[in-house]
């Protein structure tokens, strides 16, 4: 076949191809970056729970929080027990005022509650609860 | 190349040929009107560029034209030619369009003209003040010995006549349409190349996070973390709900007695006003899905739900 003769064929046919070639690469690139943006969005999500999770759940300086619900009641009231990362506590005779002060505080805490007990004696409160971290 | 092939004066008293080759064909200037100007042009382009304007009025009006342009010493040499009749000449001599390599004009070879070259019987191609022209044989002296054109004759760059390829699209047509296909793949690909390059810089923030958190670089240890930390999360979550939610039922004629929670339920008991009121709170309890329980004749409800 002389290819001379339809070299101008030929040149529109190459060029056709680069085009369609081009397109197949771009389609290609935008299937596989809709594809790994969806997994890589997920993933970078997932980690920022864990780390989310992990900053929550494994906050270093709980110990100390857990501690300021003991000086949040008159110590008079409190019977407290702390043995590494669990706490027992007993209130007795808190009024509502504080009740509500210890149950909001307690429960803003990371910590998982194992034990609540609120008990109305009159006018005053029995509380007691144990938590560990 | 052109060169190698077989070079072929074409002048108009030709008689018909039957090629079993290609050739290259010079053409006398009865295909072609020239002219000469000593223009201050530096480049081929803008000499190109003015030759239609230099033969206004000079061509025959209907022809298509096209124009082809050289240096010769100090001076431009402008060429315009009728590709259309050209090939139809060709034709009618028995060489189709398709045969023809190259395409040059006489005047091209003005070195090569040391004599003059027979045309026919009647007429001869001799160099006359610089220019390759036709002249009758009469005019010739009969002294002068005649040349014959060789490959000797062929110059090194001429033109290629349009339709020469057999091509259905003209060159035009050609340049045009493979210009838009380039142009559109070169969109392609550039956007394709984007595409992945932003594909990259999604990589760059889990990169950036796990060089901030470096513990958490093992995929084992981050599912690890999160199932135990989602259960305590989940859980704890769900005890804080429970006491916000009892909370919330503590509205005028309740009160408060007394509230237990483990890690598997929970229990609290409400006394009530009246049993209007006792009705409304157990309804608030239902809503939540906790269970509610009353002694007979009695306004006190004990609410209870697992966790």
């Amino acid at each position: 076949m002389n290819l001379k003769r339809y070299q101008n064929e030929l040149i529109v046919l190459l060029a056709f191809l680069l085009l369609v070639t081009g397109f197949v690469y771009k389609s290609t690139q935008l299937a596989l970056q809709a594809e790994n943006a969806a997994s890589a969005r997920e993933a970078v999500s997932e980690l920022k729970e864990v780390i989310a999770l992990k900053k929550i759940w494994a906050d270093k300086k709980i110990s100390q929080k857990v501690d300021k619900l003991k000086i949040l009641i008159p110590a008079s009231k409190v019977s407290w027990s702390k043995k590494g990362k669990k706490v027992t506590a007993v209130y007795k005779g808190v009024n509502a005022k504080e009740l509500n002060k210890l149950v909001s505080r307690l429960l803003s805490l990371p910590v998982v509650i194992t034990k609540l007990d609120i008990k109305k004696t009159d006018a005053t409160y029995h509380v007691e609860f144990k938590c560990k971290w | 190349m052109g060169s190698n092939k077989p070079l072929l004066l074409i002048h108009s008293s030709i008689k018909t040929l039957s090629l079993a080759e290609n050739v290259n064909i010079m053409l006398t200037p009865q295909f072609y009107t020239m002219k000469k100007e000593a223009l201050p042009l530096k480049y081929h382009y803008q000499a190109k560029k003015i030759a239609p304007s230099l033969f206004d009025g000079l061509l025959e009006e209907g022809g298509e034209y096209r124009y082809f342009v050289f240096k010769e010493g100090e001076e431009w040499v402008f060429i315009a030619y009728d590709p259309g009749k050209i090939s139809l000449f060709l034709r009618e001599k028995g060489i189709s369009p398709e045969q023809v390599s190259k395409l040059f004009f006489a005047q091209q070879a003005l070195d090569s003209f040391t004599g003059p070259v027979l045309l026919g019987e009647k007429e001869a191609l001799v160099v006359l003040n610089d220019a390759v022209v036709v002249v009758p044989r009469t005019a010739l002296a009969e002294e002068l010995v005649p040349l014959a054109v060789d490959n000797s004759f062929t110059p090194s760059s001429g033109v290629v006549l349009e339709g020469s390829s057999g091509s259905l699209l003209s060159d035009k047509q050609t340049m045009i349409v493979a210009a838009v296909f380039l142009v559109f793949a070169t969109m392609f690909f550039v956007e394709g190349w984007r595409y992945s390059h932003e594909l990259k810089t999604g990589e760059g923030e889990m990169q950036r996070l796990l060089e901030e958190y470096p513990s958490l670089q093992s995929r084992i240890k981050r599912e690890n973390i999160a199932a135990k930390y989602q259960t305590i999360d989940s859980m704890e979550r769900k005890k804080r709900e429970v006491v916000k939610t009892l909370a919330g039922m503590i509205f005028k004629g309740v009160t408060f007695h007394e509230f237990t929670m483990n890690e598997k339920g929970f229990k609290a008991r409400f006394s009530c006003r009246d049993a209007k009121v006792a009705e409304r709170l157990g309804t608030l309890a239902k809503k939540e899905n906790f269970s509610v329980s009353k002694e007979a004749g009695s306004n006190e409800l004990w609410i209870e739900g697992k966790l």
